[in-house]
């Protein structure tokens, strides 16, 4: 009875995947939502680090149509704040045309992601740049991933130049804008009222929560959107 | 023998599923149309339906496409609109409504009349034969309530249509209700034919599909890896374009192009840099030949009612009444900057001194731009920036945002035939294909004049999703100008509830009309239930 059944169930399954087989072939023939951009030119070589990451790691685009497009050799230039992709079918890295894209996400390789959007500021960036959300909600907290190439001292760099980075954090609201922030203690305090800063002091040091670094400062911004203490913009 | 049997019955089922899909439900507004006037179409879809899109065609007794039009699907109805040439000559033409999911096609027999040639041309009607017709399944649950046997022209009518409650939990989305002018003695048939279904695999999910093949010029065999452009020019050009498989098929989809759009299509041989032969798929649903006819002599009174109707047709001319108007859809911006990005240069060469030629032009007003044409044959090579080298290959060439192969088109394009030149200085990517810099030239002129259509270059003016209409009735009557309505309302979209007013004002034509009101119920089955009155 037992055999019957798998013999039943495998024919089933047979026209099943010949139906999903027929609808795929069809598919494969055209490719939706066409990456544009141009070839990426390397950049001089100094010390420090000018991409987020030293390789390419996978992630997925979402252009401004809304179509999202995964699994992409992806790699985030911080020096000139530009994603480039690696097209394994013309063997080419092509920095994506940053108007195309609402913003991007890299997985790193310990399973964690790392998105970023595409957005215009005015008042600081001057221009359309790529800003990490750290965290998202009505008040997002956001990471602008700026590394410079400086000056520096030779026995650092011998050529005398070094990139550097100057990470910018911002809390931005769609109808207010962003608020320029330093990821210290006192920074944060000082986006609020008086008397909110008590509160948000108080919520700190119930919580334990010590703003040493990034993972600090995102962990202490997710529990004031918590308690919904709003900062002066 | 046990197991055989039962997979045959598997392969069967399988089979039969695919088979026995309900059909399309095609309702006009009338049967008798002159030229001039509009047909007003209203389809129902079975629901789990593949395609978004349906296409209408109307097409003549030998099977010859008159009009075509494409609507979009939505909650299961399209309703449309085709308007009749006043080139149509008198006689029996089928109205067919299809999509590439359906098996079947269901045509409408409808007798359209020219206005200037009346019934000289023809006294006899050619009814379709031999045919499986379409069932509609009459109801006597919808009341229509505070309606007449007859009316004056121009008297507001005033109905409600009650619909109890077991009938309106019976009753599948929305209700179709119609109030027009009925010719006694002559009822159309609908029928259904067999749709000679193109690719059942690529269903028209997004918008209108253009089709065809790719063949080798000189060998005339399906041309495998084949580069195919779909060139859409607008003020910010678009292109697609796809790699064709061993069988030199290809096909596109037009998502959200609406009315009439320009469209160009070539093949390249990424190879060898040359033209491929392409031949796109027709779009005529019948291609298995048109239904047997009969000849039918018309009535007298047929006869007259149609030379009324072509009057009143006339007059409507002479008074500009339009019977619908186009309700233009909510267009989004579709594309930021052009698909071969933002130019790193625009020269508008008329700012400068006339130049005689594009040789002339790229010497004196384009930057890193270098056109040669030694021995007649015109290079185009573009200075990379980063390099300080001429790029290898030549740079993607278009003409109004169509790819130009041969140079030779713009060879002699001097300063009045261009308005502006954009050049993309970069080594630039569009999915998978490589431009060595882009030269972008846009003419005031069209790009017809200096393309030719040829096997490798075809131009279609192709008709897109149509947009949605509303039928026009006069708020209020001008003195003397006629009121020549034959569709006194056109509701395809009521939603169902136990009361339903329905309000219309008769026109200045006099004779017979009818209220229908039509629906789907749970088991799929088309219902209806009409009522006449008359106009005195």
């Amino acid at each position: 009875m037992t055999s019957k059944l798998l013999l039943y169930t495998s024919i089933a399954g047979l026209f099943l995947s010949l139906n999903v087989a027929a609808q795929q072939t069809s598919m494969n023939s055209q490719t939706s939502g066409k990456i544009r951009g141009a070839r990426f030119i390397p950049f001089p070589n100094y010390s420090g680090k000018p991409y987020l990451y030293d390789k390419f790691l996978v992630g997925e685009i979402e252009l401004t149509e809304g179509t999202k497009i995964s699994n992409l050799g992806l790699s985030y230039s911080t020096y000139r704040d530009e994603l480039i992709y690696y097209n394994p079918a013309i063997s080419a890295q092509i920095v994506i045309d940053k108007i195309s894209l609402n913003g991007f996400t890299i997985h790193e390789l310990n399973g964690k992601s790392r998105h970023f959007r595409r957005q215009y500021c005015a008042e600081y960036t001057h221009d359309q740049s790529y800003f990490e959300v750290l965290s998202d909600g009505a008040l997002a907290l956001l990471a602008y991933r700026k590394v410079n190439l400086e000056p520096c001292s030779t026995y650092y760099s011998k050529s005398g130049l070094a990139y550097a980075p100057a990470f910018s954090y911002f809390l931005y609201s769609r109808e207010k804008g962003y608020i320029p922030v330093n990821q210290t203690r006192n920074s944060l305090l000082s986006k609020f009222t008086k008397s909110d800063q008590k509160k948000v002091k108080k919520l700190l040091r119930k919580n334990g929560i010590v703003i040493a670094d990034e993972p600090g400062f995102i962990k202490a911004w997710n529990l004031i959107e918590e308690y919904q203490i709003q900062p002066i913009f | 023998m046990k197991r055989i049997i039962i997979v045959l019955l598997l392969f069967w089922v399988n089979v039969g599923q695919a088979q026995e899909k309900e059909h399309i439900a095609l309702f006009t507004d009338r049967d008798i149309y002159t030229s001039g006037e509009t047909i007003l179409f209203n389809v129902i879809v079975p629901s789990g339906e593949g395609s978004a899109m349906i296409n209408i065609n109307l097409i003549n007794t030998r099977g010859k496409i008159v009009c075509s039009v494409n609507k979009k699907i939505s909650n299961d109805q399209a309703n449309g609109f085709i308007y009749l040439p006043d080139s149509m000559k008198t006689g029996t033409y089928l109205l067919c409504s299809s999509t590439r999911d359906n098996p079947a096609l269901t045509v409408k027999e409808l007798f359209i009349c020219n206005r200037f040639a009346g019934l000289i041309e023809t006294t006899t009607v050619l009814r379709a034969k031999d045919i499986t017709p379409f069932v509609e399944k009459p109801v006597i649950e919808p009341k229509i309530e505070g309606i007449s046997k007859s009316y004056k022209v121009r008297e507001k009518v005033k109905t409600t249509l009650r619909l109890p409650a077991n009938f309106l939990t019976n009753i599948k989305d929305h209700l179709f209700v119609a109030v027009v002018e009925s010719t006694p003695g002559y009822n159309s048939q609908t029928f259904y034919m067999t749709n000679v279904r193109k690719n059942q695999d690529i269903f028209e999910k997004e918008g209108i599909v253009v089709e065809g093949f790719v063949k080798d010029s000189s060998t005339d065999t399906p041309f495998n890896k084949g580069c195919i452009f779909l060139s859409v020019p607008d003020s910010i050009p678009w292109l697609d374009y796809l790699i064709t498989g061993e069988d030199g098929y290809f096909h596109f989809q037009l998502k959200d192009y609406y009315g009439e759009v320009p469209v160009v299509v070539q093949g390249f041989d990424p190879a060898k840099k040359k033209l491929l032969k392409i031949s796109l798929n027709q779009t005529d649903s019948i291609k298995e030949g048109v239904p047997a006819y009969e000849s039918q002599a018309i009535p007298m009174d047929i006869q007259k009612s149609i030379g009324n109707s072509i009057e009143a047709t006339t007059m409507r001319k002479i008074f500009n009444c339009q019977e619908i108007s186009i309700i233009n859809p909510q267009l989004k911006k579709r594309h930021e900057y052009p698909f071969y990005g933002v130019p790193t240069e625009t020269v508008h060469p008329a700012l400068f001194i006339d130049l005689p030629d594009f040789n002339e032009i790229s010497r004196e007003l384009l930057p890193g731009v270098k056109f040669r044409a030694f021995n007649r044959i015109p290079t185009l090579n573009i200075l990379n920036p980063t390099t300080l080298n001429y790029f290898n290959d030549a740079p993607l060439v278009l003409l109004n945002g169509i790819p130009v192969q041969d140079l030779n088109v713009i060879k002699n394009m001097g300063s009045k035939d261009i308005d502006r030149i954009e050049i993309c200085r970069r080594e630039r990517f569009y999915g998978d294909l490589d431009f060595q810099g882009v030269v972008a030239i846009y003419s005031s002129k069209q790009a017809n004049m200096f393309l030719p259509e040829s096997d490798e270059l075809i131009k279609l003016n192709l008709d897109a999703i149509q947009p949605d209409c509303s039928l026009n009735i006069p708020r209020e009557h001008i003195q003397n100008e006629p009121d020549l309505r034959k569709v006194l309302l056109w509701q395809p979209e009521v939603k169902p509830a136990e009361s339903i007013k329905l309000d219309f004002e008769t026109s200045d034509i006099k004779g017979h009309y009818k209220i229908t009101v039509r629906g789907i119920n749970l088991d799929g089955e088309v219902i209806y239930t009409e009522q006449t009155f008359e106009v005195n």
